[in-house]
């Protein structure tokens, strides 16, 4: 076993429930695991069935109704306070005003490093994955799996140890869901980040080194 | 299934649907309050016209016709309270002997009154000194016989004996222009001013001492029929006008042409009734800008929930609804903002009316106030309809969900812009405003010979396009600025948004055209509160120099003819609240055989006691002119008319006939014509002199005062006047300004424009919180997901917050620059082209900075109150936002 350093986020009977009374749905029951730095883990399971719920509570988005979430590696400090975690929503995450440079780089900027260092960092992270030509456009102006890879490149910017990403592919064509899977992998490599990826698709499962199962809130482990 | 649409909407989008509600509801209120206020003023207009004549018709007995005949004719016409004959001789002349010196006039007016007249017409006759029946005489008349009451005066009648009468009363005729008016005869043929010299005589002894006159020639003795109507008038002056001539026309040919109807009614109504037009022009002005604004507000409102409609609508679509359900929706969407809206406008109206009239329908009749109540509401449903199911209409084309994605923003620029609609309006708007200053601004027009008067609404043009243009070309420079000024927004909002200002300004450049749709509502809203209150200011400030204008001063105490108290009288006139006393000389003069009135001013010190405006003269400023009269003191400001009729130079001599009280006889004074007077305080409105104190008391040998100007400051006219009247008794009259104010200028000065004024700063002030808050508060609520993005990746509450702050400070300020550039040029332009409501035309604008400044406190605060709010809803747990998606 290795030390507890290694251990990006530990949740321990991890639950969350949404609404009160005879309108709460339970999205995860008492769920326990650990990310260690560099694993490749896949989360499957049906619609509905929490994954997304879980991702937020490891990325410290959502707060378990019961159970704690802790971050044993800790939080980003004063050398690079960017967060140690990048997500990649399941939904539409890029701001619609601002170009893809200025999105990518929002994060770094959010956590007080300079304009030009995270401008050069995002381009950085653009070129990593083959779309620096995108910089200046708008949003809007983007295909669904073009989006889908800023938002891989706005983590990459970040530089996290630890990437979390919700369904990257449920909106894409395989082939395209394919390409986005790649980069991730790709960009996870780069950085030396830890990986977990939800989907509800086993060949996208299929990739990743660690398959989890969500079924109904519960979240079950593969040996 | 159009309940349960409605009901979601009530549900979920509370707030936008609130917002559009309040939008009409504020347009239907400014609408039904002005209304109601305008048929109310108009009705006061009647009423004020109608009591103000105190003959209202002056039916000419022909020659030939029976006097009898017609008087019974017209006692039993329908609508008549009274109607007593008066006859009118001509006299050669009046003389008297006082004191052993005699006096002569030139030729006058001798009338024959019969008994209870002033009883049947009380405003004909004011009794100033002695006995109000028996023989009177014309005050004039008094002063240039030197006579009073209980003196003998003779009057010469043709083909009759010297006639000596004793004189019972002096008097005033406050009528006297229509009372001697040439009945029948057209506007120029009327004699320019009324007889200097009248006596009036009891119908008895008028027949005994015209009997002479009328044996040798019956035509030299006329006789009216001075009538009291009672019949019910319309309200509004305009019909109130078209029903009175049509029964003088009326009456006039019953008598088979014996009688001619001198129709002193008609003609006040007249007059009140091109005031009617002025005060709905006012309306027009003041009021339809405050509603055309709460529409557009509405339309903002609805817009900025336009993409998540279009959305829902094509989902609506996609999920198999035909176009006529989805409209059906839309509709049912739209009368329920415009219903609401409009009741919720009525009730605010109605609550407006009793607070600033203490009456909910402002005065006005229950018939026309539901008129307009209904009006307004029927305006609300039509903004209602073109903001909310107008939109809904147009987007049926885009059918698609993809399009609807994408309509939201179009790169390119707007057609008004790319044709530069903003400068063409601005140009026309110039051209416009130019010609009517070619025409002297003449809004309302009453063509010679025509019955109906109207209003020249292309002059309106000039404003509306002012407004329109200035509003567009606001959006072209806001839309240019926050595109290009990209480093100077950056310095701007770093103060507020620290490290993020580059993206904040990148964001604004974004989104420029819909943040700067909200700059030019703030800024049009802020336009009308300036340009209204400017307006509504200089209007009560010229209100206040008219009413100075005709009193005097604060107060003034006017000496009764003849009265002989110099200027050190004034000392025993100051009390507590009088800051000075200024002593103003009142005479009469000839210049030829022209009799006017001549004041002996202090030229140093009369312009601290009374309000002196440059407008008052021309040649020089009333400073200069003073300066002028205190060096030279033979200098003589004359009138328009005198130089014209002199051919005066400046320079030139002017002999002026005045009375040496040495003497007791005219002697002829030398002056030098040095500039022309238009108007003074207590002048007529005709032709009068004015001329140094010091010099006239040399000449005449009279440092008598005709009246003391008693300056309180402004406050506390009515507390001094009161105190004064105790203290001087039946010995002199004293008036101030307040009494004044109500009792002169048009009826258009006297309607209650202070409530008018309460109600617009209210709505202006309503528009300009409304349209800094709403918008804001709206564009805050489509970036909610921006907000929510910003804070999970990793951006604090407070950086959110300085991101809206810093839009919240960009949008107020350019919108707060725009509305003060644009309520200058609007109420310079408002103030021109109104002149013809302002007696006497301002020399200035007057802003009122406190109403002002309550204006920007009020935008600011709102704006600061919605984006505070704004960042607040950030709180909500931002992953939530996301999964709206
Ligand atoms: N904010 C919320 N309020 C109420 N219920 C919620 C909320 N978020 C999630 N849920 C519920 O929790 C359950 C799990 O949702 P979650 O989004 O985690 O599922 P998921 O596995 O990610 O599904 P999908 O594959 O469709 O993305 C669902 O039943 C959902 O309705
Ligand atoms: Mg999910």
């Amino acid at each position: 076993m290795s030390s507890t350093c290694d251990v990006l986020v530990d949740c321990r009977d991890a639950a969350r429930t949404f609404g009160r009374g005879a309108n709460a749905v339970v999205a995860v029951h008492g769920s326990s695991c650990r990310v260690r730095a560099g694993k490749r883990i896949s989360i499957i399971g049906p619609s509905g069935s929490g994954k997304s719920t879980l991702l937020h509570l490891m990325a410290g988005l959502e707060r378990p109704t019961t159970g704690t979430v802790t971050w044993p590696a800790g939080e980003g400090d004063d050398a690079d306070p960017t967060p140690r975690i990048g997500v990649v929503f399941q939904g539409p995450s890029l701001i619609p005003a601002l170009d893809v440079g200025e999105n990518t780089g929002l994060p770094l900027v959010l956590a007080g490093l300079p304009e030009e260092v995270a401008r050069g960092r995002a381009l950085a992270a653009l070129e990593l994955l083959g779309i620096a030509d995108l910089a200046a456009r708008l949003p809007e102006e983007l295909s669904g799996g073009q989006s889908q890879r800023i938002a891989v490149a706005r983590v990459l910017a970040q530089r996290p140890r630890l990437v979390l990403a919700d369904e990257p592919t449920g909106q894409l064509d395989r082939a395209t869901g394919g390409q986005v899977i790649d980069v991730l992998l790709a960009a996870a490599a780069e950085i030396g980040a830890a990986l977990v990826v939800t989907t509800h698709d086993p060949t996208v499962a299929r990739r990743l080194d660690t398959r989890w199962r969500m079924h109904d809130g519960r979240l079950e482990m593969e040996a | 299934m159009i309940a349960t649409w409605v009901g979601g909407l009530l549900r979920w989008r509370t707030g936008r649907l609130a917002a559009c509600v309040i939008g009409v509801a504020l347009a239907v209120a400014l609408a039904a309050s002005l209304g109601s206020f305008l048929t109310a003023s108009k009705s006061t207009m009647t009423e004020r016209a109608t009591r103000s004549v105190a003959v209202d018709w002056q039916v000419q007995v022909q020659p030939g016709a029976d006097p009898g005949a017609v008087l019974a004719l017209v006692r039993t016409t329908a609508g008549v309270r009274g109607a007593l004959p008066v006859t009118f001789a001509r006299s050669t002349g009046f003389r008297a002997t006082v004191g052993g010196s005699t006096q002569s006039t030139g030729a006058g007016v001798v009338l024959g009154l019969p008994d209870g007249y002033q009883a049947t017409f009380p405003g004909a006759i004011r009794p100033l000194t002695g006995a109000g029946s028996g023989v009177l005489i014309a005050q004039q008349t008094a002063a240039n016989l030197h006579v009073a009451p209980g003196d003998e005066v003779t009057l010469a009648l043709p083909g009759a004996l010297p006639a000596p009468v004793r004189v019972a009363g002096v008097v005033d005729l406050p009528q006297a222009d229509s009372l001697f008016q040439q009945v029948g005869a057209p506007k120029q043929a009327q004699p320019s001013a009324p007889p200097d010299n009248v006596v009036l005589l009891p119908a008895a002894l008028f027949d005994t001492l015209t009997a002479p006159t009328r044996a040798t020639d019956p035509a030299a003795v006329t006789t009216q029929i001075h009538v009291a109507r009672n019949a019910h008038l319309p309200a509004d002056p305009a019909s109130a006008f078209t029903a009175v001539v049509g029964a003088a026309h009326n009456l006039e040919a019953r008598t088979s042409g014996g009688a001619v109807v001198g129709d002193n009614l008609g003609a006040a109504l007249d007059g009140a009734r091109s005031d009617a037009l002025y005060a709905q022009v006012l309306f027009l002005f003041l009021g339809l800008p405050g509603a055309i604004l709460a529409a557009l507000l509405t339309a903002s409102v609805a817009g900025a929930g336009a993409d998540r409609r279009r959305r829902e609508q094509a989902l609506l679509r996609t999920r198999g609804l035909r176009a006529r359900q989805v409209v059906a929706l839309a509709g049912a969407e739209a009368a329920v903002v415009g219903v609401a809206g409009g009741l919720l406008g009525l009730g605010v109206a109605a609550l407006v009316g009793q607070l600033a009239f203490g009456q909910a329908s402002f005065g006005a009749g229950v018939g026309s106030a539901t008129t307009w109540s209904l009006v307004a509401f029927g305006g609300g449903l039509l903004i209602a309809g073109s903001a909310v199911l107008v939109p809904a209409l147009r987007d049926l084309r885009t059918a698609t969900v993809a399009q609807a994605g994408r309509a939201a923003s179009s790169a390119h620029a707007p057609w008004w812009s790319r044709i530069g609609l903003d400068f063409i309006l601005l140009a026309i708007s110039l051209l416009v405003f130019r010609a009517s200053g070619a025409n002297r601004y003449s809004l309302v027009l009453a063509p010679e010979g025509v019955a109906a008067i109207s209003v020249s609404y292309w002059a309106l043009l000039g404003p509306v396009l002012l407004w329109l243009g200035g509003a567009l070309l606001l959006q072209r420079l806001a839309v240019l600025f926050l595109g290009h000024g990209r480093a100077v927004l950056t310095r701007l909002v770093r103060p507020l948004a620290g490290n993020l200002a580059s993206t904040a300004s990148a964001t604004m450049a974004r989104r420029r055209r819909p943040l700067a749709r909200s700059m030019v509502l703030l800024a049009l809203a802020v336009s009308f509160a300036a340009s209204t209150s400017t307006f509504n200011a200089t209007y009560r400030q010229q209100a206040e120099v008219d009413a100075r204008l005709t009193n005097g001063a604060d107060v003034t105490v006017t000496q009764p003819p003849g009265a002989r108290a110099g200027p050190d009288a004034g000392r025993a006139l100051t009390t507590a609240g009088v800051r000075r006393v200024e002593p103003l000389q009142h005479r009469f003069a000839y210049v030829g055989s022209d009799l006017q009135d001549l004041y002996g001013v202090r030229p140093a010190t009369i312009g601290a006691a009374t309000s002196l405006q440059d407008a008052y003269f021309s040649g020089g400023s009333s400073k200069a002119l003073m300066a002028t009269l205190a060096s030279r003191p033979d200098s003589l400001l004359v009138s328009n008319e005198t130089v014209q009729d002199f051919r005066l130079n400046l320079g030139d001599t002017v002999n002026l006939r005045l009375r040496d009280e040495r003497t007791r006889d005219l002697r002829t004074v030398p002056f030098h014509y040095a500039g022309i007077v238009k108007e003074f305080p207590t002048a007529p409105k005709d032709s009068f002199f004015v001329a140094n104190a010091d010099y006239i008391t040399k000449v005449t040998g009279s440092d008598a005062v005709g009246a003391f100007l008693i300056d309180t400051g402004g406050t506390r006219q009515h507390a001094v006047a009161d105190e004064l009247r105790r203290r001087l008794g039946t010995t002199a009259t004293v008036t101030d300004l307040t009494q004044t104010r109500s009792a002169v200028g048009s009826s258009l000065t006297s309607v209650d424009l202070a409530g008018l004024t309460r109600i617009e700063l209210g709505f202006a002030l309503a528009l300009a919180a409304g349209s800094a808050g709403i918008v804001l508060a709206l564009g805050l609520a489509e970036r909610r997901r921006t907000f929510a993005i910003t804070l999970v990746l990793g951006g604090t509450a407070r950086q959110v917050r300085g991101l809206v702050l810093g839009e919240a400070a960009v949008v107020t300020l350019g919108g707060l620059a725009g509305g003060a550039a644009l309520g200058w040029a609007l109420s310079e332009m408002l103030v021109k082209v109104l002149t013809g409501v302002f007696d006497p035309p301002p020399a200035g604008l007057a802003v009122p900075w406190a109403y002002l400044a309550a204006t920007t406190l009020t935008a600011v605060a709102a704006i600061t109150a919605a984006a505070i709010n704004g960042a607040r809803h950030a709180h909500r747990p931002p992953i939530e936002e996301l999964r709206d998606g």
